[in-house]
């Protein structure tokens, strides 16, 4: 009898330290896994001092994307209403810059705003900077989207923009920055690396 | 010896619902108003009893929400699947002067907090059990 209660208990806390084990195995397994956050942060300078900050990591707006149909964005595919781009056809302005040598497409300097699209060590570069006298005005924007993000963006057809081929070519890259924006009264930060915070 | 036996048995029971409990979470739900005659809701639920409410509820309740919430489905139960993957993160953080939301996992379960002057709500939810809710969300979808 004694020994059949030692088997009982014997086999109660083996199965206990089982479903603990398994649920530990799961939890290391998950964080060894070679991930991509996109991160975005916006620091607001007024008096609130706002502050948001938004981490997801790359593989679960892949994953999660294309069960979303709302609007515009069906299969992770978003509509371009081409009655909107005042005729222009982006797959050739893109097949453009995309055959075309780095260098600087576009430089504008005026009292208002210096604007520069390059292209260069296969990204495409936009940056803008507003010299308006009002200092709440002034802003600067760095916008650094690699080609090969933008070539799958597009890969999808005339009308159709494709976000998870971009994410996932996006995926591919290493740590980057891909937006900036510096004003006044705000920042905006969008950016990619392996890290699960935006601490940086 | 016969009380020993039942003893032993009734332990073993409980500790095989504690062990069980404890592997599918906690559903908890704490709301505090911090004013006099403010409400504090203190909510605990064992995840593991989730899907049984779930059966016990009456199914055109069910068909309404399920309807409801149809288009959402396949999105909560494949963002459930991908937030088991991040059971640490922060996924969403908005703080603005003395407000506060967060929104993260936080040992496998999606945490929502929001505190403000007077008031703070933190909701946490197993992820697994968005998954199981979904999935009979889905089996109530009339015609489905």
């Amino acid at each position: 009898m004694f020994n059949r209660t030692k088997l009982f208990v014997g086999v109660s806390l083996l199965s206990s330290m089982v479903v603990l084990a398994s649920a530990s195995a799961a939890f290391a397994q998950s964080g060894s896994s070679k991930d991509r956050w996109l991160h975005v942060r916006v620091i607001n300078s007024d008096h609130k001092g706002e502050i948001v900050r938004v981490n997801i990591p790359l593989e679960l707006a892949e994953n999660v994307l294309p069960t979303i149909s709302k609007e515009r964005l069906h299969n992770g595919k978003v509509n371009i209403d081409q009655a909107h781009m005042n005729d222009v056809d982006l797959h050739a302005l893109l097949n453009a810059i995309r055959t075309a040598k780095d260098g600087e497409y576009v430089t504008v300097q005026s009292s208002d705003q210096d604007v520069r699209v390059a292209k260069e060590g296969g990204r495409l570069l936009v940056h803008v900077k507003d010299n308006k006298s009002s200092k709440s005005n002034k802003s600067d924007v760095d916008i650094k989207i690699p080609m090969h993000v933008i070539d799958a963006l597009f890969s999808a057809g005339k009308d159709e923009l494709d976000l998870v081929a971009g994410l996932h070519a996006l995926a591919l890259q290493g740590d980057t920055e891909l937006v900036s924006v510096k004003s006044e009264d705000s920042t905006v930060r969008v950016w990619m690396d392996s890290k699960n915070s935006s601490d940086n | 010896m016969l009380l020993a036996k039942i003893a032993l048995g009734l332990a073993s029971t409980v500790a095989f619902a504690a062990v069980y409990t404890f592997r599918e979470g906690v559903i908890r739900v704490d709301v505090d108003e911090f004013r006099a005659g403010g409400s504090h809701v203190h909510l605990w639920v064992p995840a593991a009893a989730v899907p049984i409410a779930l059966h016990c509820t009456p199914r055109n309740h069910l068909e309404n929400a399920a309807v409801k919430i149809q288009p959402w489905i396949p999105t909560i139960r494949q963002l459930a699947k991908e937030l088991e993957k991040y059971p640490e993160a922060n996924l969403v953080e908005v703080v603005d002067g003395t407000d506060h939301v967060q929104i993260r996992t936080h040992a496998g379960k999606l945490q929502i907090d929001v505190h403000e002057p007077g008031e703070s709500v933190h909701v946490a939810v197993p992820i697994a059990t968005l998954e199981d809710i979904s999935s009979q969300l889905t089996e109530n979808i009339p015609g489905a």
